[in-house]
């Protein structure tokens, strides 16, 4: 009984300690981008036929450096009543139901390729890849930044809120 | 009506109408100053939550994505409202992403820790909102004005609305004072009014009390004058009387009935001279002007005036000169022989008498020739010298003067045309100056003599016209003595009658008779009978003295057997000639 309740009081004690420290410590930019990424759906608008009814798939494809995070996050958001979902593919193959693609790894470049101009917001992290999606990640200054470059949402169909464009880091007009 | 009714009333309730209505004045504007601080208040406060909202939309893409550079710049936006007291945009967990403080050092504190706004804030905070669900908060909070300022944005309006009501208060006050003042004034006129209506109750019984008084002494002026007449007259009545009762027994002898008579005639002649000054005093007797050079009169009258003024009293005499005046000689003489002798009564001690002859300028501008006699005597008070004219007024004893010298004087200068100026200065002398108007004319008239003879005359049919019998009668007496046949008339009417059966060589007419007079009746007849000569005789006559006798002969009553008879010669002389 005492060991239970000792047992207990220590899960009590690591959680809070756990829950300072995310509070307190230092996010890690890594969660910071699993966090941005769904709220990037807030200030996009696909192009109708593009993105169907159901719910917004999130996709990363090549390496997956989030984990859980991402997936939480996105549970978390909702865009005009529509949930998001999280799907994790290894090639631009079948990206054509993403509404958002996060493409790292080695092949980032071919992969952007593949997807060609299909309308998928594509982001991309200048941490693993020079290649550029319509959102480039950056750390400036410490803080997690991105760079957008509106004239290739343009031409993959997207519109991009002037808001979003607002906090951009810089901005690739057409 | 009902609009003047009003303010008829609101003339006389205008202190309490004007009252209210400045009170309602400044009730209204200060009603609409609280209007406006609510209105203004409301839209205030929705100002600032919509600049708030504004805010919040702005900066959702920052919150949510926990940039507080974007959060930053959002806040310093409103940096360039002098009037925002803070501003700041807090993730979902409160921390803040950016604020913007002026003046508090607020700008880091996270949501929780914001202190309350000072009383002097008015603060809105609204949730910032992304898809739907809460992700910050944006707080806007702004000065609230203070009350000073507020008071003195409204003090223009204020002031107006005090103003207005000062001008009512004013204006009221005004019409009041207006009113009081023309209240007191018709009160003072109504004083007046009653003033005046006493004062006019005053004066009429002023002038009442004066007519009485006028009327008093004219009584007084009366019973003397009737009195003087009376005692005058019976003196000399007692004389004729006497005689005439003498005269009336059988056995007298022919010297005593001749001197009895004289003694008639005297006293008649003295009866004829007072009533010759009396009707003089009345400027009423018939005057016989004639150009008379003045020098030589008073030269003339030296020897008289020496015999008259006694051997105690030396007579100067000066003559400057003068223009010659129209009077009647008789009278002239007597007016200066009056003066003369009152002159002597006032030197009893003996002194001189001067008489200076001169030209002296009238008030009117023409120059009138003046007789000024002086005299050395004893003068006279105030009071005597301001009654000397009054008929029958004397200073003399009884029996030394009949108060009528001086009345005569007055009264033949007035009637002249002239005046009589008295100076006198008690114990040094009066100077009596006689001014008689210049006179244009040249003949001199040769003075008459004063015996009366009783000229030869043939006999003539003369027609006797007279009203009272008893003159009549005497008349035709008279007339007969003298030898002539006389026919006696009533009236006017009964001898245009007899004159037209009958021819005459005169008619002999009284003047004052009722019906025709005789100066109508001698009209009359130099129309029907042109060359028949007409007399008239006359004691009084306001017509002849007035205007004269249209140049026929008149003698005067009571008349000499002499004159009359001279007068018949003259007219039949007239006729024949």
């Amino acid at each position: 009984m005492s060991w239970l309740r000792a047992s207990f009081l220590l899960g009590a004690i690591c959680a809070a300690l756990l829950a300072a420290g995310a509070a307190h410590a230092e996010i890690s930019d890594t969660a910071v981008k699993a966090a941005f990424i769904p709220k990037f759906a807030r200030y996009v608008t696909w192009p109708p036929p593009a993105v169907g009814s159901g719910p917004l798939a999130i996709c990363v494809i090549g390496d997956d450096p989030f984990g859980n995070a991402l997936d939480q996050a996105a549970a978390s958001q909702s865009v005009d009543g529509r949930s998001l979902v999280v799907k994790r593919l290894s090639s631009a193959n079948g990206a054509s139901v993403c509404a958002i693609a996060f493409v790292d790894g080695s092949h980032t470049g071919e992969t952007l390729a593949a997807l060609g101009r299909q309308p998928i917001l594509t982001v991309t992290d200048s941490r693993t890849s020079s290649q550029r999606g319509v959102i480039h990640f950056a750390i400036i200054g410490g803080r997690v930044r991105f760079y957008i470059d509106n004239a290739q949402a343009q031409a993959r169909g997207l519109t991009i809120s002037s808001r979003l464009l607002a906090l951009a880091v810089g901005v690739n007009q057409r | 009506m009902k609009a003047f009714g009003f303010w008829r009333g609101g003339w006389r309730t205008a202190p309490a109408t004007i009252f209210v209505v400045a009170v309602l004045i400044l009730v209204a504007g200060f009603g609409i100053i609280l209007q406006n601080e609510v209105t203004f208040r409301a839209s205030r406060d929705r100002q600032a939550m919509v600049a708030a909202q504004v805010l919040a939309g702005s900066v959702t893409a920052a919150v949510d994505f926990g940039d507080p550079v974007a959060s930053q710049q959002s806040v310093d936006a409103f940096r360039v409202n002098p009037q925002v007291r803070y501003v700041g945009v807090f993730d979902r967990a409160g921390h803040v992403l950016g604020a913007y403080d002026p003046s508090r050092g607020r700008a880091r504190l996270d949501l929780a820790k914001l202190p309350p706004p000072p009383g002097s804030s008015y603060r809105v905070a609204v949730p910032v909102t992304s898809a739907g669900q809460r992700i910050g908060t944006a707080v806007y909070e702004v000065e609230r004005e203070a009350v000073s300022r507020r008071l003195t944005r409204y003090v223009v309006m204020g002031a107006l609305a005090v103003m207005a009501a000062l001008v009512i208060a004013t204006l009221g006050l005004a019409q009041t004072a207006l009113r009081r003042a023309n209240r007191e004034l018709s009160e003072r006129a109504e004083a007046l009014s009653q003033s005046n209506e006493l004062l006019a109750e005053q004066i009429e019984e002023r002038a009442k009390a004066e007519d009485q008084l006028r009327q008093s002494q004219k009584m007084q002026a009366l019973g003397q004058l009737t009195g003087g007449i009376a005692h005058d007259f019976n003196n000399l009545l007692t004389v004729i009387q006497g005689s005439a009762d003498i005269l009336t027994r059988d056995e007298l002898a022919e010297d005593r009935r001749k001197r009895f008579a004289r003694a008639i005639v005297q006293a008649s002649e003295n009866a004829a001279v007072l009533t010759s000054q009396l009707l003089a005093f009345a400027r009423r007797q018939p005057l016989k002007p004639e150009l008379i050079d003045l020098s030589a009169l008073v030269a003339g009258m030296t020897d008289l005036l020496d015999r008259t003024m006694g051997e105690r009293i030396r007579i100067e005499t000066s003559f400057e000169g003068t223009c010659p005046v129209t009077v009647d000689r008789n009278q002239l003489q007597s007016a200066i022989l009056n003066v003369a002798s009152n002159a002597r009564d006032a030197m009893a001690d003996g002194g001189t008498l001067r008489i200076a002859v001169s030209t002296v300028p009238s008030g009117s501008g023409e120059s009138m020739a003046a007789v000024a006699i002086s005299d050395t005597g004893s003068g006279m008070d105030p009071d005597t010298a301001s009654r000397i004219f009054e008929p029958f007024f004397t200073t003399k004893k009884t029996g030394h003067g009949t108060g009528l010298g001086l009345s005569q004087v007055y009264g033949f200068a007035t009637q002249s045309g002239g005046d009589v100026l008295v100076e006198t200065d008690r114990g040094k002398g009066t100077t009596v100056t006689l001014l008689l108007p210049c006179s244009h004319g040249t003949a001199f008239a040769e003075a008459r003599g004063d015996e009366p003879e009783i000229p030869e005359q043939p006999r003539a049919e003369i027609l006797v016209v007279e009203d009272n019998e008893d003159v009549g009668h005497f008349a035709e007496t008279l007339l007969t003595e003298l030898g002539h046949s006389v026919t006696l008339a009533t009236s006017g009417e009964e001898a245009l009658e007899l004159t037209r059966a009958h021819d005459f060589d005169v008619v002999f007419s009284d003047v004052v008779m009722p019906g025709m007079g005789g100066l109508r009746l001698s009209e009359q007849l130099a129309a029907e009978k042109p060359g028949l000569p007409v007399i008239l005789a006359t004691g009084y006559s306001q017509e002849i003295a007035q205007s004269g006798s249209g140049g026929r002969p008149v003698i005067l009553k009571p008349y000499r057997l002499a004159t009359l008879s001279q007068a018949l010669v003259d007219a039949m002389q007239g006729s024949n000639g």
